[in-house]
């Protein structure tokens, strides 16, 4: 029963030519689909990716549902809102799953609140049972983990951070469908005025981050974090107290509220291991915490540890890495 | 104008993590609460953030009534604080957090609102530091029908336009809507002002006025969940952290810089 699928919206065209976190978002929303038994569709939302016919197929989706409109070229929250609103009305999906991107943060629940269903957010596991759905979710920066309880369709915010993406047992048929949706009657009430200048490489794609946090001490001491980033090729990170009192800009801000990122390497110098700063950077391959406490809570995190004072072992670093 | 800003209480996030980290934390038998009596309970910290972006336009000569509600149980502190800060009136719909889900609080505090015959501006944190949900404001913004912009680091009223700077993963933008509008403010905005000990005193003394769902004309089934929580657990860490010896930094350093050498780590 077709009515029964449930749908992976996506609305941006992402990196690579797929939407961010398409794949670790499909692979949790097919495994529901598999215990119910029922079909995964996705619905793409504004210009179609390159790589989504592709991905679809290994994930298993049965149709590729494409919503396109003149207006959906640049995000326009309300109009993807009511985008998305308009295809539910008329295909009628189960629960919903969002990649929880920027954006999607305000697209769920808006959507959630339009279908007159329940919203969960942070959502890093998800179980059929019976009728329900039990979503895992994080909570408190991710000290703790709450499960919610379910009892008919959802809209879901998946962080992917935690999910290894995996084709699905047989391959989806994938196949596409255009379907129509009046958006001439939507008024953006948004209007951007200025526009965010991304600014050269992003923290979330870096593959090297090296980060500083308060045991830096000063303001000046944050130059040691960007030259032993440089010298590895990779990017500076921050933890928030140091954004917030301006020693660098929030651009370099990791954690729950700023960069989720995922690198080989994540080298965090002066930096306590807060659960809010680590949901930012725990995806890490390798992480090496510099810290004088040898309690310090990011050691629990850490594979490599070195317990001194940052200030002397960043440029330590920078010569070792140059020297060889 | 008025102002609405919509504030809740939490346990504080740092004795939380505090004492997770010390593997303390105590989880009461229903398997959801956390009962330690010695956490702190705070306004959360972007609602504090909130109140001072309505104080600020204030300060910007934008005449207006700042309207500070929660729906808590006994919230009452962090009111009085919300009142010695510079709000001139607290509401508490005093119903228990813990039965009520996202929607249920959206459908509350949006009643509050439209029986106060409609605000200018609604603002809220962009999350709460318990649940990081962040679905509250954008739900309010439905169920009123308002534009909703999130995560603030600044907000400016220009007659009927609300101008917001927001903070994004490319940079600051700058978005226009028309009021009423609803707006998430996030820690950007900067650290919120200290009321003055003669401001605390008076707030000492003030009763915050009583909404109730039937006051509000509410039914339990407008308000009923349609997510619950069943299971709160700590998150396991491994910990399984090598650490790196060496007599002096340069020693660590290259110590370290051969390990990460030898797993190809780096090159
Ligand atoms: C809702 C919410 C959201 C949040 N979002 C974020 C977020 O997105 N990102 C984020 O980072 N934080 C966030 N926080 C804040 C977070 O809880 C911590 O307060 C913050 O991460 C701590 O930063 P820090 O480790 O730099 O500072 P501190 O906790 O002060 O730690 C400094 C560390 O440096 C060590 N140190 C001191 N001197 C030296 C030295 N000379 N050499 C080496 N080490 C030294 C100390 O032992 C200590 O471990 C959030 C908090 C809340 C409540
Ligand atoms: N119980 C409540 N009472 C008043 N405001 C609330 C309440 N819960 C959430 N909010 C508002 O909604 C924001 C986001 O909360 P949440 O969706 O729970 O993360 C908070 O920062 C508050 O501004």
């Amino acid at each position: 029963m077709a009515d029964d699928a449930l749908l992976f919206c996506s609305f941006d065209s992402g990196r690579d030519g797929l939407p961010a976190g398409a794949e670790e978002v499909l692979t949790l929303a097919r495994s529901v689909a598999s215990a119910r038994g029922v079909d995964l569709d996705w619905l793409v939302v504004g210009p179609m990716p390159a790589g989504v016919a592709e991905a679809a197929a290994v994930h298993g989706v049965s149709h590729v549902d494409h919503v396109d409109d003149p207006r959906l070229g640049e995000f326009l929250p309300d109009v993807v809102v009511a985008a998305i609103a308009g295809y539910c009305a008329r295909q009628q999906p189960a629960s919903l799953f969002f990649s929880q991107t920027f954006d999607a943060r305000l697209v769920a629940p808006r959507v959630a609140a339009r279908l007159g269903v329940g919203v969960v957010m942070n959502v890093v596991d998800l179980l059929a049972t019976g009728e329900g759905l039990v979503a895992t979710t994080t909570a408190y920066g991710g000290d703790t983990r709450v499960e919610y309880e379910i009892a008919g369709h959802a809209v879901f915010g998946v962080a992917g951070e935690s999910i290894l993406p995996e084709p699905a047992a047989s391959p989806g048929a994938a196949t596409p469908r255009s379907i129509a949706v009046e958006l001439s009657g939507t008024r953006e009430r948004i209007r951007t005025v200025k526009k965010a200048r991304s600014e050269g490489p992003r923290l979330e794609e870096a593959q090297i981050i090296v980060a500083g946090g308060r045991g830096l001490q000063e303001a000046e001491n944050y130059r040691l974090v960007e030259d032993l980033a440089a010298a590895l090729g990779g990017l500076a990170g921050a933890s928030r107290p140091i954004v917030d009192d301006g020693w660098t800009d929030s651009s370099h801000q990791v954690g729950l509220t700023g960069k989720i990122t995922r690198p080989v390497l994540y080298i965090a110098a002066g930096i306590s291991g807060a659960s809010q700063h680590m949901v930012g950077c725990t995806a890490a391959k390798t992480l090496v915490a510099i810290n004088t406490d040898s309690d310090a809570a990011i050691f629990k995190y850490a594979r490599y540890g070195i317990v001194g004072d940052c200030v002397e072992v960043l440029p330590a670093l920078t010569r070792a890495v140059k020297g060889g | 104008m008025r102002i609405v800003v919509c504030v809740k209480e939490v346990l504080d996030p740092d004795a939380v993590d505090n004492y997770v980290l010390h593997g303390k934390l105590v989880i009461g038998d229903d398997g959801v609460t956390l009962t330690q009596t010695s956490i702190p309970r705070l306004m959360n910290a972007y609602d504090e953030q909130a109140i001072e972006a309505a104080l600020r336009l204030r300060d910007a000569g934008i005449d207006c009534t700042i309207d500070v509600v929660c729906v808590g149980l006994e919230p009452t502190a962090i009111l009085r604080h919300a009142a010695a800060m510079g709000a001139d009136e607290i509401t508490i719909v005093p119903l228990d957090q813990a039965k009520l889900d996202g929607r249920g609080i959206a459908t509350i505090l949006a009643a509050y609102i439209k029986n106060k015959g409609g605000a200018d501006l609604v603002l809220c944190g962009r999350q709460a530091s318990d649940d990081d949900q962040g679905v509250v404001p954008a739900l309010i913004g439905e169920l009123l029908d308002a534009p909703v912009v999130t995560i603030a680091r600044a907000v400016e009223i220009d007659g009927d336009q609300v101008r917001v700077t927001r903070v994004t993963p490319d940079g600051d933008e700058v978005v226009e809507t028309s009021r009423p509008a609803v707006v998430t403010i996030s820690n950007e905005l900067g650290t919120p002002r200290y009321p003055t000990t003669m401001r605390t005193m008076k707030a000492r003394k003030l009763t915050p006025v009583q909404a109730t769902l039937e006051s509000l004309s509410l039914s339990a089934a407008e308000v009923a969940p349609l997510v619950r929580v069943t299971r709160q657990y700590v998150s396991s860490v491994q910990g399984n952290c090598q650490f790196i010896d060496g007599a002096t930094a340069d020693e660590q350093a290259s110590a370290l810089v051969g390990v990460l050498r030898a797993e190809r780590v780096i090159s």
